[in-house]
């Protein structure tokens, strides 16, 4: 888990060690994670897995960014990818 | 007129009566649909019947839905949609022909998916599922926007957190003038009783009902796997989860039998259990069996997320079927309950048919199968 | 029923901050074994909140970093390995504890005598037409942002809502040399002396506070007193927050963040209630009650002793003095900051204001519930209305929903949108199903 660089969207986005993916998503100033079922906006909001705001779709599956550590080479995409 | 119970068959009745004309107070021991009725799976259906009393009444609650859907009252909530019934193995696969053979005999139409049609026709379903029989003019409703649905058409405003905690017969006991509650006794000139589980009691029915408890599962949403599925799965072992019970006459034990449904929403529906207890919470051990079979089913749910478990009280009788019509030696007293897991596809049905009965009418539906009658009465709870 | 649980143990704490902590400890020191999950993949809770593996970003002479080392040493001698990145779910209806193993894949059984559940607070949000855009975050929410990347996010913050924490916020972003460009505050602290007065039995407090207020100023911070956010919008790609002040004055600030804040509450959604048979069911912290992190500790070891007590038979003492007094602390704290206008500005809400995010249901949307003629209760209203029926299970509708509903309905208390079921949170389906299928007859 130490820093290298993850995937969003198929693009590299650096992370330092211990952060989350959502953290590393808003410092490399990515903040619209796309839409959701529902259509509405997702983004980072709470940072402690509440708001279910800022999921993602890590290997096909939905999980919240701020409580997912980033990976090397972790391949991140927007829900709407997996969900549609 | 007062009618107990602002579940789906209550809120119904409700309607119905308000329709012709009649006064109705709609009296609720705590919200409407607060009961099976809000936590239905939705089904709106005859594929699991078989041919009988109930098939009849099935077809007869599906092509009121189509129509009232038409005439705009349950506009925007009834999904049309097929059920997809499926064997997984040869033993299910042999129990579907059997069972599709009944159907087909009725004159319902079906499709036979086996092999390449299968697949393209099931994207999503696991490659060990042999067959499949799709059962058209099917549809589903959600149980509580029925219920509200409803009640805003009769008008009706309902008597929230008013329990009924008996009847008052006239000295002659060939009549009730009142039902009795907390806020003291409410005359009515007719009374339906439309209370679910609470409906056997009040009436001196004490062992014709018993609960029978349903855990759910609702999904977040996946608009896309939602849309790939032309209607709702469901497992064979569902034929065979509500035989079993029929046949068992001390049943402790629990039957699982799978129903996957993609709701409006782009959410998914998984149930359900068949459970003799009346709580409503749910167990690790029944909802992860339900799901491995529901993922091994459809593989692509175990990417979605659980949201919401729950479950649901239904109210089944000794013999299998509801209990519709008027109490024997009452006139003006009428039940509408037992409806075991049929009920968003019997309630607007029945709540016509009582209507009818109540203005004096003759029913379309044959009632007699459902007699309350054929119950040995107590006296009822005053 | 018939598996066995993957976890038995005398006692199971969810929740890895001060509370927490505190009562893993305690437990220990008592002879039971205990097992703690938390979350996330390090300890420390909301406030200790600190990136994994990384030098730790507050001072060595800290109070609060003394406490912590301090807390975490006594979990190191209890010997309590951690369960790290296990979400606590709820406990069904066989007394099971299920805790989503998020490294796992799988939800994992605890068969356990007693529970205390320390998962912290969760922010209060009022609905503000825009705050459903992206970089828009809550004030702890951008806390923990700056802990754990140890820098502020690019760009102008704004921080708005009601009470401490803005300043404590706008104080920490001074240090890292990004001070906020305003601090929307509701009340009006300046001008309360009398709960300032009360203020001066809690110097410790008092201190915190000034020294945070000495940096916002100094930093050049203007600390806009008696004023609202009422509404953010987008602009050029950067967001505009339209502000309101005591006299109905507005003005329009740009900004790339906007934190929102208007206090906190118990996270409690979805957890079992208060349970007095086995497995026990506590809470501590401020899940139970939001005192915040000077409670916390005390509150971890009161809720560990009650524990102990119910497990040995003998009459539970939850006695703890610091508690009652962080209590009166913040009881102060909230007439100092009370809102210079009273209403929370929920009537003058536009109806296109989302207010159910995840079900996208707007405050317009209930209004009409409100007004039909059959008087519909809260559960009628969720499950018609969809509020709080989304993903997050109403962590930021509900009590905004009840607001509305108590507003429309004076006299009248609304009872609860969210229930106490589990799951508290969504679970992914490969985890909860059983891994072989079973004959089930």
């Amino acid at each position: 888990m130490s820093a290298g660089s993850f995937l969003w969207k198929g693009v590299a986005v650096p992370f330092r060690e211990g952060e989350s993916v959502a953290a590393a998503l808003m410092r490399a100033g990515i903040r619209n994670l796309g839409r959701d079922g529902a259509g509405a906006g997702l983004r980072y909001f709470c940072g402690i897995g509440a708001c279910q705001n800022c999921v993602v779709s890590v290997g096909g599956s939905v999980v919240e960014a701020c409580l997912t550590p980033a990976c090397e080479g972790m391949a991140v995409e927007a829900v709407e990818m997996a969900h549609g | 007129m007062v009618v107990v119970g602002a579940g789906i068959v209550g809120a119904a009745t409700c309607y119905f009566l308000s329709q012709r004309g009649f006064r109705v107070r709609l009296i609720e021991a705590s919200a409407p649909a607060s009961a099976a009725s809000g936590a239905a799976d939705g089904a709106v259906s005859v594929a699991s019947k078989r041919p009988g009393p109930m098939m009849t009444a099935a077809l007869a609650g599906i092509a009121l839905y189509r129509q009232l859907e038409r005439d705009g009252l349950f506009a925007g909530l009834f999904k049309s949609r097929p059920t997809m019934m499926v064997a997984e193995n040869e033993k299910e696969a042999e129990k579907l022909v059997e069972h599709s053979a009944a159907l087909a005999g009725e004159g319902m139409r079906l499709r036979h998916l086996e092999g390449g049609a299968l697949r393209q026709h099931l994207p999503g379903v696991a490659p060990h599922v042999r067959l499949a029989v799709e059962v058209g003019e099917e549809g589903h409703a959600i149980g509580y926007e029925i219920v509200r649905r409803l009640i805003a058409a009769s008008g009706v405003t309902v008597e929230r957190g008013v329990a009924v905690t008996g009847l008052a017969p006239k000295s002659d006991g060939k009549t009730v003038t009142a039902v009795r509650t907390a806020r003291g006794a409410v005359e009515a000139d007719h009374v339906v009783i439309a209370a679910g589980g609470g409906s056997a009691a009040l009436l001196g029915l004490p062992d014709a009902t018993r609960p029978r408890k349903g855990q759910l599962v609702v999904t977040e949403r996946s608009p896309a796997l939602a849309a790939s599925l032309p209607g709702s799965l469901m497992s064979c072992r569902y034929l065979l989860s509500k035989d079993a019970i029929r046949a068992a006459s001390a049943e402790t034990g629990r039957r699982f039998g799978l129903v996957i449904d993609p709701l409006r929403t782009g959410q998914f529906l998984i149930g359900s259990t068949r459970e003799e207890r009346e709580d409503t919470g749910n167990d690790h051990d029944a909802v992860s069996r339900l799901l491995a079979s529901a993922v091994k089913l459809m593989p692509a749910l175990a990417h979605l997320r659980a949201i919401r478990v729950f479950a649901g009280v239904r109210t089944a009788t000794r013999d299998g079927l509801p209990i519709v019509g008027r109490m024997p030696d009452i006139e003006n007293l009428l039940v509408a309950t037992g409806f075991e897991g049929d009920g968003i596809c019997l309630g607007p049905l029945v709540g016509r048919e009582i209507a009818r009965l109540v203005a004096g009418e003759t029913t379309e539906l044959d009632l007699t199968p459902f007699a309350p009658g054929r119950f040995e009465p107590r006296s009822l709870v005053a | 029923m018939d598996r066995p649980a993957d976890i038995v143990c005398d006692t199971l704490v969810v929740g890895g901050g001060a509370a927490g902590v505190a009562a893993a400890a305690e437990l220990c020191r008592a002879g039971l074994t205990v097992e703690l999950a938390e979350q996330r993949p390090a300890l420390g809770g909301a406030y200790y909140r600190q990136p994994a593996g990384r030098a730790a970003g507050m001072q060595a002479g800290d109070r609060r970093a003394r406490q912590w080392s301090r807390l975490e040493d006594e979990l190191r001698r209890a010997a309590v390995t951690p369960r790290l990145r296990h979400v606590f779910l709820g406990v069904d209806t066989d007394g099971l504890v299920l805790l989503d193993d998020r490294n796992g894949g799988r939800v994992r059984t605890v068969r356990t005598r007693a529970v205390i559940v320390a998962v912290g607070a969760v922010e209060r949000v009022l609905p503000r037409p825009g705050w459903q855009l992206d970089g828009v975050v809550t004030a702890g929410g951008l806390q923990m942002l700056i802990k754990e990347t140890g820098e502020a996010p690019r760009g102008d913050i704004v921080i708005a809502g009601n009470g401490p924490l803005a300043v404590a916020l706008a104080a920490d972003l001074a240090r890292l040399g990004r001070p906020p460009v305003a601090v929307v505050e509701a009340g009006d602290p300046l001008a309360r002396p009398l709960a300032a007065l009360r203020m001066a039995a809690f110097p410790g407090l008092v201190a915190e506070a000034a020294a945070h207020l000495v940096r916002v100023r100094a930093a050049g911070t203007p600390w806009l007193r008696g004023s609202r956010l009422t509404s953010i919008s987008r602009e050029d790609g950067r967001l505009l927050a339209s502000i309101e002040d005591r006299n109905g004055a507005t003005r329009r600030i740009r900004a790339d963040t906007v934190a929102l804040h208007d206090g906190i509450r118990p996270n409690d959604f979805g957890l079992p209630a208060t349970a007095r048979g086995e497995p026990f069911v506590l809470r501590a912290g401020d899940c139970r009650e939001a005192l915040g992190v000077g409670a916390a500790e005390a509150d971890g070891r009161a809720a560990a002793r009650e524990a102990v007590a119910l497990l040995t038979g003998t009459a539970p003492r939850r006695h703890a003095p610091e508690v009652s007094r962080q209590r009166r602390a913040q009881a102060v704290l909230g007439a100092l900051f009370k809102p210079v206008r009273d209403d929370g500005g929920l009537a003058a809400l536009p109806d296109e204001t989302v207010l159910c995010r995840c079900e996208g249901r707007t405050v317009g949307q209930l209004r009409a519930m409100l007004t039909e003629p059959d008087p519909v209760g809260p559960r009628e209203i969720k499950l018609n209305g969809r509020f709080g029926m989304g993903s997050c299970q109403g962590r930021f509708c509900a009590d905004n929903v009840q607001a509305l509903i108590a507003a429309a309905r004076p006299g009248t208390v609304a009872g609860p949108l969210s229930r106490d079921r589990w799951p508290a949170r969504p679970v992914l389906i490969a985890a909860l199903a059983a891994e072989e299928e079973t004959r089930e007859e």
